[in-house]
């Protein structure tokens, strides 16, 4: 067999190597792409973080308008809900409008607060931090029917 | 539970799976083509073995973990089958036993999915994975069945069966350090102590980062298997960083790994020689340096599309059907064949990070990073080491090289993930359902 043939069937052979990565990848890029993975649109809680919530941000501010803040985690205080106002203080001191026994707690460690109806969550120098949606509040960020928020050991989503 | 997303992943899985398969014959063809110019004989019954072993795989995910990731499967199935043929063409009675060891590896692949039908099941059995983990790997030491074989102590011999133990006892202690790691995560999270600026954890919970240090080195001083004892130095302290999300355990880490390579290299004769073969291979090219020299031949002579499978000299370097593999496939295949394989690599660790990120369960979380890790510096120690980047540390590449043990048990591996994978889906669903 002429080596001309030969080398005509191994880059044949590279290109299909190539094309097989070009699959993975469009399979992985299927996954990653919002509208194909969602199971149901009811799926926030289970990904917050890749923004599936998509679907009731939009019109969300009327009904936040209220808000209200939900344990969800840990299994002692859940269920516990507090209502939103103009300004709130979490922390371990007892001054808080949501006092929270937790050594991972600094004494003032978040606010939420309302801006033009719309509400925002703040860190106050925690040495722990907060986070929302998993991913650590630096600055004032807007906080969204359906986000959790994890202060310590307790995680609240918002209602 | 069958559900749409876990169709739509079965077949794309089953599509690449073909497709592996079909690359797979291909690269055989051509290497029968290379080598005697004409087909190979026993083509028919090779494809037909091949895409057997590959729709047993399937199959048995579409059964046991129906909504598992659906790309793992297929480039461990590719990079397995890549690897046989150039063991085949390499070594024919090797890889009549490699042909065995794929058919286990399977076979171990579909026994593990079967037996662990959820992930945190094993979560409990974490001091059993300990002592496992830490016999397997003190093993070779024991007198009348350790073996010594090319001056590492790293080898079984029971019977007539030899294997390689350590490379299981990697899977066991991943377990072993997720669930202790979760356990333990807010005490080495928080620090007690600010020592110049930064937080310290209190002493006792560094004990044990002090105890998988001087585990490696034993490995190192008496197995003389500086490759394992490194990855599992940088597994553990890969799991600790990622349980704690804090720096300060890398630093540490970097910092006792330079004590150890520090020891290493004042007290062995071979730590030396690995370092000076790295510095300057050439000066001893016919001596300590002839693998690494011509490794890097044999790259050079691959060019960018290599001179096509059976058609090269890869045969040349020592140890070239289970370290050096990279380097036949370098010569053979050229840059593009060496690039798809480290992108092979890139997209297994990238979906086993996608796992863990997406996983909620701590213990899975941890246990789908550090089976991750595994695979991912396994492949660079060994290809770093080929590639004259680090010094070279013999381990096998993992689905590539020739060796039972690590083919098993990177199976076994494999199915983990796609266990913790699976469980992840289950629960989104009944999430999903609970809402609605």
């Amino acid at each position: 067999m002429p080596d001309s043939l030969l080398t005509i069937l191994k880059l044949c052979f590279l290109a299909l190597l190539y094309l097989f990565f070009l699959r993975v990848l469009r399979a992985v890029w299927a996954e990653m792409s919002p509208r194909a993975t969602a199971p149901t649109p009811a799926a926030p809680v289970a990904s917050p973080a890749r923004g599936w919530g998509g679907a009731n941000r939009g019109g969300g501010n009327a009904k936040t308008a209220g808000g209200r803040l939900r344990v969800i985690e840990p299994a002692e205080t859940k269920g516990q809900t507090y209502d939103l106002g103009e300004e709130l203080t979490v922390g371990r001191a007892g001054g808080c409008q949501i006092t929270l026994d937790d050594t991972y707690v600094s004494q003032l460690h978040a606010r939420v607060f309302r801006r033009d109806g719309q509400l925002f969550v703040e860190d106050l120098g925690s040495t722990n931090g907060t986070y929302l949606n998993r991913k650590k509040v630096t600055a004032p960020i807007a906080i969204r029917k359906g986000d959790r928020l994890q202060i310590g050991k307790t995680v609240m989503e918002m209602q | 539970m069958n559900t749409v997303v876990g169709a739509l992943r079965r077949n794309t899985e089953l599509g690449l799976m073909l497709m592996a398969g079909i690359l797979t014959a291909g690269a055989y063809t051509l290497a029968g083509l290379g080598r005697s110019a004409s087909l190979p004989a026993n083509l028919v019954p090779f494809l037909l073995v091949i895409l057997g072993l590959l729709a047993v795989a399937h199959v048995a995910t579409r059964r046991l973990a129906p909504s598992a990731d659906g790309i793992l499967l297929p480039l461990a199935g590719l990079l397995n089958g890549v690897g046989y043929v150039f063991i085949a063409r390499l070594d024919s009675d090797l890889a009549a036993l490699q042909a065995l060891w794929t058919a286990l590896g399977v076979g171990a692949f579909v026994a593990t999915l079967a037996l662990v039908r959820r992930a945190r099941d094993i979560e409990r059995l974490r001091y059993t994975f300990a002592l496992i983990g830490i016999g397997l790997l003190l093993m070779p030491l024991l007198p009348g069945i350790g073996q010594n074989i090319n001056g590492a102590r790293l080898w079984v011999r029971i019977g007539s069966v030899t294997f390689q133990p350590g490379e299981l006892a990697k899977i066991a202690l991943a377990v072993f350090f997720a669930s202790y790691l979760v356990e333990k995560q807010p005490l080495l999270a928080m620090g007690t102590r600010k020592v110049i600026g930064v937080w310290l954890p209190n002493v006792r919970h560094i004990g044990p980062i002090i105890l998988a240090w001087a585990f490696s080195l034993i490995v190192m001083f008496f197995e003389k298997d500086l490759g394992s004892s490194l990855l599992f130095f940088a597994l553990f302290i890969t799991m600790l960083w990622v349980a704690t999300a804090r720096n300060f355990y890398l630093g540490i880490g970097l910092f006792m790994f330079a004590a150890g390579a520090l020891i290493a290299w004042s007290t062995f004769a071979h730590v030396k020689t690995r370092i000076s073969i790295l510095t300057d291979p050439w000066s001893v090219a016919n001596g300590a340096g002839y693998q690494t020299v011509q490794a890097l031949f044999a790259f050079a002579a691959g060019g960018l599309t290599g001179t096509n499978i059976g058609q090269g000299n890869p045969q040349r370097i020592p140890a070239v059907s289970t370290d050096f593999i990279f380097a036949a496939i370098g010569e053979e295949l050229g840059l593009l064949g060496t690039a798809a394989v480290l992108m092979a690599f890139l997209l297994m660790v990238g979906a086993g990070l996608r796992i863990a990120m997406r996983v909620e369960p701590p213990f899975e979380k941890l246990l789908a990073a550090g089976l991750t890790a595994i695979i991912g510096l396994q492949t660079f120690i060994i290809l770093g080491g080929v590639t004259r980047l680090i010094p070279l540390t013999g381990i096998t590449l993992p689905f590539v090289s020739y060796g039972g043990s690590s083919l098993i048990s990177n199976y076994i591996l494999l199915a983990l993930l796609l266990r913790i994978s699976a469980d992840d889906h289950a629960r989104v669903q009944a999430q999903a359902q609970v809402m609605a």
